[in-house]
């Protein structure tokens, strides 16, 4: 019995289940949804290290209906960045929810939310994936709509058409798959092998059914404008559903159907990636197009996850070594990232009421740490080296350039400029825009907000410079790949 | 002594009907019929555990080659078929034991027990039987039966309702009666078994007949069990009934009569001989008009128990579905279906009455916010949506899996996006009364939390059938094993 894989799974689920179900007071619910992240994430640290290559079934019917979790170093990845920035925003949102009503529910799902996001990390077959994919539209759909307005209802509603619409083309795909397979369990280089001979078209259909399908979560182009809309929800929420939980879902769920089932070699032989690598050249461009114009903080950096997320699925439809961790890479940097980001622009809106660009002239001088932590971060995005996002995007170059393909370095470097194009404006308004002469008084956010925004931003620069240990781990899954 | 179980569930059945009539006092009437379906549950769970054992038993009263020799045969799906509907039954006589004075006026009540009971029993006798007459007497006397659990609530609208039922489904009876007519002109034996040896080696001499009744039996019992088209009748019958009631028509009776078309095509016929008329490709088109646009004018409906009736047309249009496709595989999944969905759509009738009898309001408008003031109630609601939407391991997945696999199977690989395009449209029905049901700061106003708790004990049938909903997901695999028919 390996039931310690499933705790991590099952300990956040069962504790939202006792906040919805007990409604403790405040007091007692933030010591419970504190100690559940924090034990969780201690769970995960020992599965990652005690448990290698060991499976439990969750539930084992026959063949098919084999739910089981079998963790391996890109689903542990997977779970500690999951695990370990869900600490932090839990601390952030203690302070940002505040006491407002209906909020036992609310860490209900948060909690509920954080068990199903690894089970996506540690599923070991698609269709286990499957089921915590649905579960994910399920759990993240109350976050989502959390402040009840009717606005917030549409923008769920479209949420969760768009979401059931990618599964419904998702499991398309898995029947379609299942039918000549017979086997859907995550292997390195694929389940289909030499099946793909003779039944071209079938496999690229099932290829370009599920990258559609899972593309709609990691906001492909066109699949992407539930994601600003879903920007209603609380900044907490729309910090993990941006860094972690859903659109990185999505993407790992990508990353586990292109490498682990179809193989890539299937699919470069379906010639599939030429059509999806459009796309993603799309998304990237369009992503960071649109975010130029945006004048709300918090859409201006949804677009931005748009386009950076098209860098992440370019190691996707991209089969080289060096793209392959450059993907890898960017997906952890981009969520770190993007969770400082959000966290900032959130403790603006928090503590100023101010969400527009024009609106924050000067606040840079009110709320240095914060701004600076923000500065960072963007930095950071933009990719200047010696920061993170400068060594996945190199990587990702690289991996353009081995397969001789001179686009990809240039749209990088143009989308690097129009990233800087979307974050210098904030920066400079938030520090040198205002009347210089007025004596503005520092008023920083609580600790609660601001310990969590300082630690993240630190991680992003040491990981930066010390990127190594990452991805030499990353270099060894990936070597069983290619 | 167990293979006399078929006829004595049938006789336990109907001797306490007439017992029913004799009590006057309705608490004695209320226990004696639960206690009469519990002691033929028990039944058909020996009869059950009898035949996985031992494949089938046949029961002959009277020479079976003789015309007027009746015979039951029970495999393997009509002992499980019987199993779960009995089961569904039992729970649905538990909650209108507490339920059904809030719709049926105190004189009626015992009308209700001595109905269901004899309901029940045709229903049986239509699963087991073996022979056309037998089970055209017993489809006649559901039929009456079940306009009688109809027009009990003695409403406008329930009499409209039940003559639109009752002149259809005359008809659909006549058609049937024809299409025995015809068979037994042509091969000279009512006994399906018979029938099946000597149709085999002569249907090619009489094609032209042999499509005709096909085409007389599909519509005949199309008619009763609501198959697209012929489904006017259904939306207005089972929203009109007393919850119960509807419960009973939606989950069990439509869906035997889609059994008897499944043993007819495939037992009395066979495979082979269906498959060479176009009949199958009809019914399939059936099938999958009745999975999208069921579902779509149940997205229409502004009443709870009409779009929940509606979902049900769109539900017959799965086992529909399974049987056009013709194969072992695709009956087996529309004879899963057919159970599925019995325990499925039993808890949703169930639990419609008590939000509407809580609520007091037939509208789906009038439930905004109804989670938080029954948040229990319509958390089992929602797990019976989540099996219809298709969430894995639950049954309604498990049939979109299956049929979609059976469709790559037969090589009809675009029909699957059918199949996906009516579990999405199913989203769209079933979410909104969850999602406005729990969120929302306008639906929540003013409500109070557990303001209309239901007692735990009146919710535990629902419980039992949501139970064995889930179980009948995760038994899938082997259930489906046994349909082969």
């Amino acid at each position: 019995m390996n039931f310690e894989i499933f705790l991590p799974v099952i300990v956040p689920i069962v504790m939202g289940l006792v906040v919805g179900i007990v409604k403790p007071s405040y007091e007692n619910r933030n010591k419970v949804v504190i100690i559940t992240t924090i034990l969780n994430f201690f769970l995960v640290l020992y599965v990652v290290f005690f448990k290698d290559n060991s499976f439990y079934h969750m539930v084992k019917i026959n063949e098919f209906l084999d739910l089981y979790l079998h963790p391996d170093s890109i689903g542990k990845i997977f779970a500690v960045l999951v695990s370990s920035l869900w600490i932090l925003t839990t601390f952030y949102s203690i302070d940002y929810m505040g006491k407002s009503k209906n909020l036992n529910k609310f860490f209900m799902f948060f909690l509920i939310t954080e068990g199903v996001t690894l089970g996506i990390a540690f599923s070991g077959n698609l269709i286990t994936l499957y089921l915590f994919y649905e579960l994910l539209t399920l759990s993240t759909f109350p976050l989502v709509i959390e402040k009840g307005s009717a606005k917030a209802l549409n923008a769920g509603k479209k949420y969760l058409i768009y979401s059931f619409f990618g599964a419904t083309m998702v499991l398309f795909g898995i029947i379609l798959l299942y039918s000549q397979t017979q086997n859907l369990s995550f292997v390195p280089g694929g389940v289909v092998g030499s099946l793909v001979f003779g039944n071209k078209n079938l496999y690229l259909m099932v290829y370009i059914l599920l990258f559609l399908g899972f593309g709609v979560k990691a906001a492909l182009v066109p699949f992407h404008s539930w994601l600003p809309s879903a920007m209603v929800a609380p900044t907490p929420v729309s910090a993990l559903l941006h860094a972690v939980a859903v659109v990185k879902s999505g993407i790992f769920a990508l990353g586990r159907m292109t490498y682990y089932v179809l193989g890539w070699r299937v699919i470069e032989f379906t010639e599939g990636n030429k059509y999806t690598l459009i796309l993603v050249l799309l998304t990237i461009l369009m992503g960071s197009f649109l975010a130029i114009h945006q004048e709300n903080l918090k859409r201006r950096l949804a677009y931005s996850t748009i386009s950076q997320l098209g860098y992440i699925m370019l190691a996707l439809v991209i089969f080289e070594n060096s793209s392959y961790i450059g993907g890898m890479l960017h997906m952890l940097f981009h969520a770190t990232v993007k969770i400082t980001l959000f966290f900032c622009v959130g403790a603006i809106m928090h503590y100023e009421k101010k969400t527009e660009l024009h609106e924050i002239a000067g606040i840079g001088k009110k709320m240095p740490k914060t701004m600076i932590s923000f500065s960072v971060a963007s930095i950071c995005l933009i990719g200047i080296p010696p920061t993170n996002g400068f060594v996945s995007k190199w990587f990702l170059a690289i991996g353009g350039l081995d397969q001789g393909n001179y686009l990809i370095p240039i749209i990088l470097l143009l989308s690097a400029f129009f990233t800087a194009a979307y974050l210098i404006p904030i920066i400079s308004t938030a520090f040198f825009k205002g009347d210089p002469s007025k004596k503005i008084e520092i008023s920083e956010p609580n600790n609660f907000m601001l310990i969590p925004i300082m630690i993240l931003a630190a991680i992003n620069l040491i990981l930066g410079i010390f990127p190594n240990a990452i991805i030499n781990t990353i270099q060894i899954a990936a070597k069983k790949l290619f | 002594m167990i293979n006399y179980i078929p006829i004595l569930n049938i006789l336990i059945l109907i001797l306490f009907s007439f017992i029913i009539i004799i009590v006057k006092n309705n608490k004695k009437v209320k226990f004696i019929s639960l206690a009469s379906n519990i002691f033929v549950f028990f039944l058909s769970i020996i009869l059950a555990r009898k035949v996985l054992t031992q494949n089938i038993i046949t029961l002959s009263l009277g020479d079976p080659n003789n015309l007027l020799g009746i015979e039951f045969l029970i495999s393997k799906p009509e002992a499980v078929i019987g199993l779960i509907f009995t089961f569904v039954m039992v729970m649905i006589l538990w909650y209108s034991n507490f339920y059904l004075e809030k719709e049926v006026s105190e004189n009626r009540i015992s009308f209700f027990y001595l109905l269901i009971n004899i309901l029940l029993a045709s229903l049986l006798g239509v699963i087991y039987t073996n022979d056309l007459f037998n089970s055209y007497v017993f489809i006649e006397i559901s039929t009456l039966s079940a306009c009688g659990i109809i027009i009990l609530k003695d409403k406008k609208e329930n009499i409209k309702a039940t003559i639109k039922y009752l002149i259809m489904s005359t008809i659909g009876s006549g058609l049937v009666l024809m299409a025995i007519a015809y068979i037994y002109s042509i091969t000279g034996h009512l006994n399906i078994s018979n029938i099946h040896e000597i149709i085999i080696t002569n249907y090619q001499f009489h094609r032209n007949a042999v499509l005709i009744i096909l085409g007389l039996f599909t519509v005949g019992l199309g008619i009763k069990s609501a198959v697209f088209p012929l489904h006017s009748w259904l939306p207005d019958a089972h929203s009109s009934a007393p919850t119960p009631a509807s419960a009973v028509l939606s989950a069990l009776v439509i869906k035997v009569y889609v059994f008897m078309l499944i043993k007819i095509l495939f037992r009395m016929f066979s495979y082979e001989i269906v498959n060479s008329f176009i009949i199958m490709d009809i019914i399939l088109l059936l099938g999958s008009m009745g999975m999208i646009f069921g579902s779509i004018m149940a997205i229409m409906q502004k009443e709870l128990k009409r779009m929940v009736a509606y979902s049900s047309v769109a539900q017959m249009g799965y086992i529909v579905f399974g049987i056009g496709l013709g194969t072992i595989s695709g009956t087996a999944i529309a004879i899963y279906h057919i159970i599925g969905h019995a325990v499925t759509k039993s808890s949703l009738f169930l639990i419609s009455g008590l939000l509407i009898d809580k609520t007091g309001s037939k509208k789906i408008e009038d439930l905004k916010g109804i989670g938080k003031e029954m948040p229990f109630t319509l958390g089992l609601f929602t797990l019976g949506a989540f099996s219809m939407v298709g969430i894995p391991i639950l049954p309604g997945f498990i049939s979109k899996w299956y049929l979609s696999l059976t469709c790559i199977e037969v090589g009809r690989v675009p029909l699957i996006l059918i199949i996906l395009a009516s579990s999405l449209l199913n989203v769209l029905y079933y979410f909104p009364i969850v999602i406005n049901g729990y969120f929302g700061n306008d639906n929540l106003e003013g409500k109070i939390y557990k303001a209309k708790k239901i007692p735990f004990i009146n919710l535990l049938p629902i419980i039992l059938l949501v139970i064995s909903m889930v179980v009948i997901g995760g038994m899938s695999y082997n259930l489906i094993g046994l349909f082969n028919i």
